[in-house]
């Protein structure tokens, strides 16, 4: 199964689209089963996804809004074996 | 880095908080006619409603708003601090490196935005960046990468 992601961040053209970039290095190099897509804040209502993996701040204030995705938090968007930790512990929980 | 050039450059900012840091780091973009005054409030506010989130990785930060904000075309700012200073975000304080980024739209900086993260991901930029004289010798150095 392939599991669909939002990468999302408050004015989505900046870090999200770098957060977008990175994700997909880890997914490529690793052949994770998941799509990325990308947005701003506002399409996380209208999104269909199983997860949303944005900047940590911005993750606590989602958790409290009772999606029904779970949420991803990134610390350093640059560091890759975090990301890489934290979709795989995804894909351990909803597998 | 097609979105910078050596007016969007300024290095060693002394900068005495984090609104300070963005707000000095900006107005190379403002006095460019990439964006307007309001672009950088929007910033300030942003940060002060919601906490860092432009603090992407160590000691970098991205400060940037939504297009509506007052973005007037896409650009790339390059500014680096003398001393360090904290924003706010436990994992990535303190930041010495800003890239304040404006987006007119959500398409005509994305190749920019990946060449910079390409440039975030080595090490040596940063320690280029740390002994750069004068923003011709950035410019110069982003080109011939």
């Amino acid at each position: 199964m392939e599991f669909k992601g939002l990468v999302a961040c408050r004015a989505g053209v900046g870090s999200s689209l770098m957060l977008k970039i990175k994700v997909n290095q880890v997914i490529s190099e690793h052949k994770l089963p998941i799509k990325i897509e990308h947005g701003s804040l506002d399409s996380v209502s209208g999104f269909n996804g199983q997860f949303i993996i944005t900047l940590s701040d911005v993750a606590k204030e989602l958790e409290g809004k009772k999606l029904p995705q779970k949420i991803v938090g990134i610390n350093n968007i640059m560091n890759k074996e975090e990301i890489l930790t934290k979709l795989n512990a995804f894909l351990a929980e909803v597998k | 880095m097609s979105l910078t050039s050596e007016e969007l450059v300024r290095l060693n900012i002394e900068a005495k908080d984090w609104e300070d840091a963005i707000r000095q780091a900006a107005d190379a973009l403002l006095q460019n006619g990439k964006i307007k005054a309001s672009y950088i409030d929007a910033i300030i506010k942003t940060v002060k409603e919601t906490g860092p989130y432009i603090v992407i990785t160590k000691h970098v930060a991205l400060p940037h708003a939504r297009s509506e904000a007052g973005a007037l075309e896409s650009a790339i700012g390059i500014a680096t601090l003398k001393e360090p200073v904290v924003f706010g975000n436990k994992e990535n304080d303190p930041v010495k490196y800003l890239f304040c980024l404006s987006a007119k739209d959500s398409e005509s900086h994305i190749n920019a935005l990946a060449e910079l993260t390409g440039l975030l991901d080595r090490k040596d930029f940063y320690e280029f960046l740390d002994q750069a004289k004068d923003a011709s010798e950035v410019i110069k150095y982003i080109k011939n990468l």
